[in-house]
């Protein structure tokens, strides 16, 4: 089961599931991580965490651990 | 007399996104007439103001912050849904207009879909069709319309084309206005993760029907139209802005981000303080010129002393830091409008993680070294409540403007008049000192800070990065307009009032001291009254009530008075040593005072009293003692109780002392005295 944390820079992925255990999933949600979306990695903070995904043709900053709970298709 | 023909006025609430172009809906809609008012029962503030005349509508209009949906995720997110349900003051709105990014429609309508479930009146404005235009695509807003089954209009936020639609569509919605009052449904089962899925699914239906490729007259038009007829556009999914993407690559790049965080960053502070300085000086000697022309037009009265030392000079403490509050703000609004604020915290926000702090706490800190009270203010953007209150928490020690004054003294005593170059390292180095030790003591307080701070913890960080844009310079000087007057009115009177206190304790009782003035001319003899006065005051005897804690420190009582004085405004520091050490040049205080420090010498010992040893323990104390009543004030507001205020008062106040202790007699030890 491939996370949103695994991405490499540039590659695109379609999210198939939000995971509910972490406790930022659904302000996730809400900001337009759902199911069927794809999404990009396109920046990583300098220490490697947040990560800036392009999404809906917007890019949001979210952490690593954030990241982890998007599942990937 | 029937009571009841006084009609109420009819509500609405402005709410969207945040980056969803509210704000300039709202300077649309108000003019200039609108106030800051603090939310009931909260310290969150909003705006409210009459639709402008012109218009011809007779609406209280409120503006509060943004929101993503109906579930709050900040104190601030909170305020937004709770005036939504049911405001303390002006109840339910009888009208929501509700703003969305015509580029962002899939994120932005989710609101919009939730207030409409609520029940409520919602008219829909779509910003920003030019970002969309520039992909050569339109919104069909007859078609949004039917499909949502509420008004929507779209407004330019630059050439403000459309507002006249929206004041049509607002007047023929609060003509159903009655004064019956709705009560919204709350929307505690719609909420769930099943169902924002399937309204996301649905807005993604609504969006790909109102999304359309705009027609273009020319040969391309063919292709168009066939794409139209066999849509390719499965989804409206757009990329981001491309110039952002490229930008980004640079700004946040894996290696040299941080340089240009860094520069960035170097740039702002120096041009806070080069910019700010010879407004300061204007401000300063404009307060001097009045206290002076009053002080000479009232006499040598004690009340033309209360009017020009506590009344005018405290007034003229409370705006000196204006223009530096100012300068900041503009920088940080300009910062903030280009897109690049919200890269810096995304960048620093894995450090500021590891000390229980968050990428957002580094606004909120960065405004602390102008002003502790704005930069608490700016912390309630942070969702987090344990990161919120520890971000508050270490604010009063970054260093802030009022410790400046202070600074250069000390270190112009500390730098050899032939090497003025050693006094630039030195306050330099002081800065750095202050951004280290605050990590510290952020770390160690988070470390501790279970018992200190209690909250839950559930650590996040969610920020949209919003595209590169050319700031609107007329919106950031309004913004900073409004920060430096909540500066004025959150700590003008605490510090005002403190300045009176003060001045109380400096004056009396002997407010006709006894001295010899044979040869002396009437400045000196004012001057020197002055100095006797304090000598022989009620802060003095405060001042040798205090002299056992004084004396471990090298220090003697009039040190300690000056410290007193301080709690009224650090910078009062430098105007009561002036006072105690009885400088009567009055047109070049800071080396007459400096003279007069290399002199002194301490009344208990016999040694002399400013030595290198005690000014650097001076800059030690200054660097963490917590002498601002208005922080504590705000700290209180914004914390919601007296706990982390009188936490931060005596953390920081005692680190000082038992910092200035060892570095004082640590230095004596090694020599250096």
């Amino acid at each position: 089961m491939k996370t949103a944390a695994e991405l490499k820079h540039g590659e695109k992925a379609r999210i198939s599931d939000i995971n509910s255990d972490n406790p930022s999933y659904k302000r996730l949600i809400e900001i337009g991580f759902t199911p069927g979306q794809e999404i990009e990695l396109v920046n990583t903070s300098v220490f490697d965490d947040p990560m800036a995904f392009s999404i809906r043709g917007t890019l949001i900053a979210i952490r690593r651990n954030e990241a982890d709970c998007i599942i990937l298709s | 007399m029937n009571i009841d023909v006084a009609k109420r006025i009819p509500l609405i609430t402005l709410v969207g996104p945040p980056n969803s172009g509210k704000t300039t809906l709202f300077n649309y809609l108000s003019g200039k007439n609108f106030k800051t008012v603090n939310y009931p029962g909260s310290t969150v503030e909003y705006y409210t103001c009459k639709i402008q005349d012109k218009y011809n509508i007779e609406a209280n209009l409120l503006d509060s912050p943004g929101i993503i949906s109906l579930n709050p995720n900040s104190p601030d997110e909170e305020v937004t849904v709770n005036s939504l349900y049911n405001h303390p003051e002006f109840g339910v709105p009888d009208l929501v207009i509700a703003t969305a990014d015509s580029s962002q429609l899939s994120r932005h309508l989710l609101l919009t879909k939730q207030l409409l479930t609520a029940g409520f009146r919602v008219i829909l404005v779509l910003t920003m069709r030019d970002l969309l235009e520039k992909k050569g695509l339109k919104v069909n807003t007859d078609k949004l319309s039917k499909l949502l089954r509420c008004d929507v209009v779209t407004v330019n936020g630059r050439t403000g084309v459309g507002i006249d639609d929206l004041i049509l569509k607002i007047e023929k919605n609060l003509k159903g206005v009655t004064n019956n009052h709705f009560q919204p449904y709350t929307l505690s089962n719609e909420l769930s993760k099943e169902n924002l899925i399937t309204l996301y699914s649905e807005i993604e239906d609504l969006t790909r029907a109102v999304i359309e490729p705009i027609e273009t007259p020319d040969l391309e038009k063919i292709n168009k139209e066939l794409k139209i007829l066999n849509p390719v556009l499965t989804e409206p999914s757009l990329q981001p802005d491309l110039f952002t993407l490229k930008l980004d690559r640079i700004l946040l790049h894996r290696r040299y981000g941080l340089l240009f965080f860094f520069l960035i960053m170097t740039t702002m502070f120096t041009s806070i303080f080069w910019l700010a300085d010879p407004f300061m000086t204007m401000v300063d000697d404009f307060f001097s010129y009045m206290a002076q022309t009053s002080s000479e037009l009232l006499g040598n009265t004690w009340y033309s002393h209360l009017i020009s030392d506590g009344l005018i000079s405290g007034t003229g403490s409370v705006l000196v830091f204006l223009p530096q509050i100012l300068i900041l703000f503009l920088i940080l609004g300009l910062l903030e409008d280009t897109g690049y604020l919200a890269r810096g915290a995304m960048m620093i926000d894995k450090p500021l993680s590891k000390i229980g702090l968050n990428g957002k706490s580094f606004v909120p800190m960065l405004s602390g070294f102008a002003c502790a009270i704005p930069a608490m203010l700016a912390a309630r953007t942070i969702s987090n409540k344990r990161e919120r209150l520890l971000t508050i928490f270490i604010i009063p020690l970054m260093s802030c403007s009022a410790r400046l004054p202070v600074y250069v003294l000390l270190v112009a005593f500390l730098t050899p008049s032939d090497k003025p170059w050693f006094g630039g390292i030195l306050l330099a180095s002081i800065y750095l000192f202050s951004i280290i030790s605050s990590i510290i003591v952020a770390s160690l307080i988070n470390k501790f800070s279970k018992k200190l701070i209690k909250a839950e913890d559930n650590s996040s960080f969610i920020l949209e990065l919003p595209a590169y844009r050319i700031p609107k310079l007329k919106v950031v000087l309004k913004n900073s307009y409004i920060n430096a007057l909540h500066y004025i009115k959150r700590a003008g009177p605490i510090i005002l009032l403190l300045s009176l206190i003060i001045w109380f304790l400096t004056y009396m009782p002997n407010h006709s001291p006894q001295i010899d003035a044979t040869g002396l001319n009437q400045e000196e003899i004012i001057q020197l009254e002055k100095s006797e006065r304090l000598a022989t005051s009620y802060a003095a005897e405060l001042g040798k009530f205090i002299q056992p804690i004084m004396a471990p420190l090298g220090m003697d009582w009039r040190i300690g008075v000056s410290l007193i004085a301080a709690f009224a405004a650090r910078e009062v520091f430098v105007s009561s040593l002036a006072l105690i050490f009885r400088v009567t040049d009055d047109e070049n205080i800071q080396s007459s005072l400096l003279t007069a420090m290399q002199t002194a010498t301490n009344q208990e010992t016999g040694e002399p009293l400013f030595t290198t040893a005690t000014v650097i323990g001076l800059v030690v104390f200054f660097v963490f003692a917590l002498q601002c009543i208005s922080t504590i004030a705000v700290s209180r507001k914004e914390t919601g109780g007296w706990r982390i205020p009188i936490l931060q008062l005596i953390i920081f106040t005692s680190t000082a002392y038992l910092f200035t202790l060892i570095t004082v007699n640590g230095l004596r030890l090694l020599g250096i005295n």
